[in-house]
């Protein structure tokens, strides 16, 4: 490297540490890898400085949620191949625009933000949920050289911190054990290189993550003043080391103040749903999605970078139906749709919205009939196949549908009112016009958030991009204003 | 993949319309344009017409490229031209039309660069032989002869030694990873006889389960072992725990170690199956190139990954190498892929350096792979020797010879003593004990250890003694079980048969963190999730980690543990007895006066369960305990 190029890449970390809000965290920054100076690389003017991404995991059904089709009722001897959907729509804010029957309140609040339907994902050839998963979460398809950052590993280590007292990239509902793919999903709720001091604070049950920053349990604030009081004499007292400074046990001084700063910092108070009033709290309790909802608003409102909120991956649970789909998505709708309208009007009536990024997405949609798309070579994962319907838990779209899948954006500099693509109106029902990839989504989220979708850092040597190879690009369309 | 074609061109098109303004690729459209016709002459050395091209601002300066405009650029109206004095290049074949416009196009925009691409290599080629190295006859240890110039180069005096206790926490942590027990401790601090610390270190690698419980975790990173993880879940992966931890307890000679993984039998055979996910992926990440990928790195210290999608531009490896490396463990003729796509050419099995010897692409897959073993463990594979000599030294250093560990064609900071070493290892017969013996008995590795202030990255580091380490994940949770008596009672690797009890006293006959499954905590301590190969782990400690260790559960829990166990067995001593006890289990040295005011306010007059919990948080917490020094 020359000398012209370190010059160039200390000016831009520096530009980037300027960007932060505090030191403490954003101080750590400076850890492999490197951010690359790439040549020129404009950083677009941020329309959003949070970003919350609501995931449906395992499958959102487009045609049974926001994208819906030709209804046909269940009725014993209908065909399944004449099923394209298994609800009834309903009319929106928007003229002429229709969702699933079960999302009223979404469809109200649908002139905040754009619906896309021209999401579409690659065949993988054969479907798993957390390999489709892991390429949502991290732009890549796995199995990758490297570990690659979940995005709001990126959010985290490139913009640092909204406030230095709040974890930047929270993770809320997901559990890590105890159930089928967990070893797959903990493979991307990870930082991957980026290291640990970006990844994910992980929040599986919203209703407890006040406990998650308060003493241990059993243990009185003032036991835990007086263990870091004794720990910090002890430190001063040793006589190892006390007179040269090393950056090992810098970091290990400098990370647990940090932790105790984030134990006893007014904001915790946002990790506490319980100081919500009543009323708003059962307008979100739908579950722990819903309660993730409300704790996302707060903790944005508190200096979050980036929050993720999921319905949760359980396999054939929840969006993952492989039988008894039409049924499951009721509730499924029932679960997401007051939540997600509530925190909508919400961070709007706080005057958030404008710059909180709102983001709804799924790993791929779902179908009756198809599996992957027409001629993939996925086996059909069905637990109810019938070629004309005889009983109810054979009604719903039971099969993984990657060309065509809708999701929402919401506030953050994104145009209001709008929706862009589509897809066919029979089957297969793939996107018809405006597709929209990963990695454009992608673009699309980090050009909001301020970062170029060419943003690379250095790892083994070679470049690894915000956007596979750097060559997402952000959906012009879907801002307000031009980027 | 061929069954995706027929919707992509539906879904591309509009892409392709906005052809004209999508910005050019330059690290895969542009320089291997400029490779193919522009670099022998222009290049590397060989600058004809007193033009270099070997980065951005070579062009600049020769005016041949304006930016932004392509219409006036020399370079556009040279490979236009038929003029036979101006035609680029002057001979052979012309650039196709494709090609122009493609150069065309980056000159418009301005011809970004790579940051940091030059097509010059890189002056270093490191040695593939072995290489005597001549050390001075007399007393002393070869290594120290060889830093004495090192230090006398550098004006450095020879760095101080460490008192026995320092040294036996290092040497102890650094061979089975275990912290030494206050009664051993003293026994060695009192002890006379001479040659001590060359004792302990035999005594130490002579504890076949320690030694074995604690590198498995070096391999099981290195080699991508885990219990259970990615890819399991339907049949892509295999485990080669059992193998690998009786190769461990055996001391298999490292050379026949690479050589059952290479030529496997059905309990080491995951390590050339690697990982299968389900469904297509991408063409670099097939099993046959993983195995092409993971030979290189793991016992090269060579990065194929580059090479994998393109020729390599860091350093001198091609797309070839890696699939001819690649197609001795495929089954069926490997067609190579360019960037994921299919380039028509299909694979001949050779090996990284044909001056070793030749693989015969037409012979059977097993008989390719005997070939393969033969050739990585090679007598006259020095580059074997050296990749796995250095890690030996990084481990036990804190900093290879060569860094980053995986960079083996950087230049080592000293050749001689990475030349010794790996002459030493191979004569040895590949003895990874002898070795970690022989490095561990130096003075070089008994000096006090190095501290700096910032994390030095991949820059120089002019050796001075060992760096400070962090404990790994699982050394650190077996400090704090060997103190709280709380580590489990099961194991969880599946070893097929009972191991062996470890050496010398009851509280080390433990269940090791490596033996079980990783937990929350030690994720967040940084053991990996093994889906890449890891050689080095995290030197620093994080926030979220400190967070964990602050207020999480499952640390909070082997606290209270440790307060209670402590209390019964100690409650009734005297508070500083206590506080003895544990500063010498913890960090193997006795407190100063002042910590021990500290210390023993914390406890009390009567120690409690809780008020002993709190101290030894304390001490888990404190820097001095999380470090090798």
């Amino acid at each position: 490297m020359n000398k012209q190029m370190k010059q160039n890449e200390n000016q831009e970390r520096r530009e980037f540490l300027g960007a932060m809000a505090g030191l403490g965290v954003a101080a750590l920054g400076m850890a492999e890898p490197r951010l690359r100076a790439a040549e020129k690389l404009i950083q677009p003017k941020a329309t959003a400085d949070a970003c919350i991404l609501l995931w449906m995991a395992g499958g959102m059904a487009a045609p049974d949620t926001f994208d819906p089709k030709r209804y046909t009722p269940f009725e014993i001897g209908v065909p399944a191949g004449k099923i394209l959907c298994t609800f009834p729509s309903i009319p929106t804010a928007l003229d002429g625009v229709r969702v699933s029957s079960g999302l009223e309140n979404v469809a109200k609040v649908l002139d905040r933000g754009s619906l896309i339907r021209s999401h579409f994902m690659p065949d993988l050839g054969n479907i798993l949920h957390s390999r489709h998963q892991y390429h949502w979460h991290t732009g890549y398809v796995p199995p990758q050289t490297v570990a690659a950052p979940h995005i709001g590993s990126w959010m985290s280590r490139i913009l640092g911190p909204g406030n230095p007292a709040i974890p930047p990239f929270i993770n809320i509902g997901q559990r890590l054990e105890g159930h089928g793919e967990s070893e797959e999903l903990k493979a991307f709720t990870t930082a991957g290189f980026f290291g640990g001091e970006f990844g994910p604070f992980n929040i599986p049950f919203p209703a407890d993550a006040a406990q998650s920053l308060q003493p241990p349990k059993g243990m009185t604030p003032q036991r835990f003043e007086s263990r870091m009081k004794h720990w910090r004499e002890l430190v001063q007292r040793s006589p190892v080391g006390e007179k040269t400074s090393d950056f090992h046990r810098d970091s290990i001084i400098r990370s647990l103040e940090n932790a105790h700063r984030l134990l006893h910092s007014k904001e915790k108070a946002a990790f506490d749903l319980s100081n919500e009033p009543e009323s708003l709290r059962k307008i979100y309790d739908t579950g722990r999605f819903g309660q993730g909802c409300l704790l996302s608003r707060k903790l944005v409102e508190a200096g979050a970078r980036f929050v993720e909120v999921t319905t949760e991956y359980v396999p054939f649970l929840h969006w993952d139906t492989h039988e008894n789909g039409h049924t499951t998505l009721a509730q499924m709708k029932q679960q997401i749709d007051r939540p997600i309208a509530q925190l909508i009007l919400d961070l709007e009536k706080r005057g958030l919205l404008e710059r909180t990024l709102v983001v709804v997405a799924t790993e791929f949609s779902r179908d009756m009939m198809i599996e992957g798309v027409p001629g993939s070579a996925a086996k059909d994962q069905s637990r109810a196949k019938a070629d004309v319907m005889g009983e109810l838990k054979q009604y719903g779209l039971h099969r993984h549908f990657t060309g065509g899948c809708s999701a929402l954006m919401f506030g953050g500099g994104i145009r209001k009112g709008f929706v862009l693509g589509a897809t066919a109106e029979e089957r297969p029902l793939l996107v018809t016009k405006d597709p929209v990839s990963i990695p454009d989504l992608h673009a699309t989220i980090f050009t909001a958030m301020g970062i170029s979708p060419k943003t690379a850092v250095e790892v083994e040597k070679r470049p690894f991009y915000a956007t596979e190879d750097g060559k997402g690009q952000a959906v012009k369309k879907l801002f307000e204003k031009s980027v | 993949m061929k069954y995706l074609f027929p919707l992509l061109p539906f879904f591309f098109l509009p892409t392709a319309l906005m052809a004209q303004e999508k910005p050019v690729d330059f690290i895969h459209e542009i320089a291997p344009i400029l490779r193919k016709h522009c670099a022998s002459c222009h290049t590397n050395g060989t600058y004809k017409g007193s033009l270099s091209l070997d980065t951005r601002e070579g062009i600049v300066k020769s005016k041949v490229a304006r930016e932004g405009n392509s219409k006036g650029s020399d370079l556009i109206r040279r490979v236009h031209s038929s003029n036979p004095e101006e035609r680029m290049p002057p001979k052979g074949d012309r650039l196709k039309e494709k090609e122009i416009a493609l150069l065309a196009r980056w000159i418009d925009q301005k011809f970004p660069w790579e940051p940091g691409f030059s097509f010059k290599a890189t002056a270093y080629v490191p040695p593939l032989r072995f290489r005597q190295v001549a050390i001075p006859g007399g007393a002393g240890h070869p290594i120290d002869w060889i830093l004495l110039k090192h230090y006398g180069t550098n004006q450095l005096a020879p760095p101080a030694g460490i008192s026995d206790a320092a040294f036996y926490r290092r040497v102890s942590l650094d061979l089975v990873g275990l912290l030494p027990l206050p009664a051993e401790l003293q026994a060695f601090s009192s002890n006379a006889y001479s040659n001590k610390r060359g004792r302990l270190i035999l005594q130490l690698l002579e504890d076949k389960r320690a030694y074995s419980d604690h590198w498995l975790a070096f391999w099981n990173d290195l080699l991508r072992n885990e219990f259970k993880g990615t890819g399991f879940i339907d049949g892509g992966r295999k485990q080669i725990t059992a193998w690998l931890y009786s190769s461990l307890l055996s001391n298999k000679p490292y050379d026949q170690f690479v050589r059952e993984l290479l030529l496997p039998g059905a309990d080491s055979e995951g390590f050339i199956k690697g990982i299968k996910w389900r469904g297509r992926v991408n063409a670099s990440q097939v099993p046959e190139i993983q195995f092409s990928q993971n030979v290189s790195q793991v016992f090269f210290g060579i990065n194929m990954k580059c090479a994998s999608c393109h020729d390599s531009f860091i350093d001198t490896w091609k797309l070839q190498d890696a699939y001819s490396l690649a197609a001795i463990v495929a089954d069926k003729p490997l067609e190579i892929y360019r960037c994921d796509k299919e380039t028509g050419k299909f694979a001949e099995a050779s090996f990284l350096w044909p001056e070793l010897g030749k693989i015969d692409p037409k012979a059977p897959r097993q008989q390719r792979l005997e070939q393969l073993a033969a050739l990585v463990t090679h007598p006259e594979n020095g580059r074997f020797a050296r990749t796995m000599a250095n890690r030996y030294w990084h481990r036990l250093m804190g900093r290879g010879i060569v860094h980053p560990v995986d960079v083996m064609a950087n230049q080592p900071w000293n050749e001689d003593l990475l030349d010794y070493l790996a002459e030493y290892f191979k004569k040895s017969g590949y003895d990874s004990k002898k070795l970690l013996e022989h490095i561990a008995s130096s003075q070089a590795y008994q000096s006090r250890a190095v501290m700096l202030a910032e994390d030095p990255g991949t820059a120089d580091v002019v050796f001075h003694g060992p760096l400070l380490k962090r404990l790994t994940a699982e050394q650190f949770i077996d400090a704090v079980w060997l103190i709280t008596g709380a580590a489990p009672k099961k194991i969880d690797a599946p070893l097929g048969k009972e191991p062996p009890p470890a050496a010398g006293l009851i509280e080390r006959q433990m269940v090791r963190a490596t033996m079980v499954h990783s937990n929350l905590l030690m994720r967040t301590l940084g053991r990996p999730n093994r889906e890449q190969v890891v050689t080095t782990r995290a030197e620093t400690l994080t926030t979220l980690e400190a967070l964990d260790l602050a207020s999480g559960p499952i640390f909070h829990d082997l606290v209270l543990q440790g307060g209670n166990r402590l209390h019964k067995s100690q409650g009734s001593s005297n508070p500083r007895k206590i506080v003895e006890q544990i500063f010498l289990a913890a960090l193997s040295r006795l407190p100063v006066e002042s910590e021990v005011q500290s210390a023993v306010a914390i406890l009390g007059d009567n120690p409690s369960p809780e008020t002993l919990a709190d101290f030894i948080w304390v001490i888990f917490l404190l820097p001095e305990f999380q470090l090798v020094g």
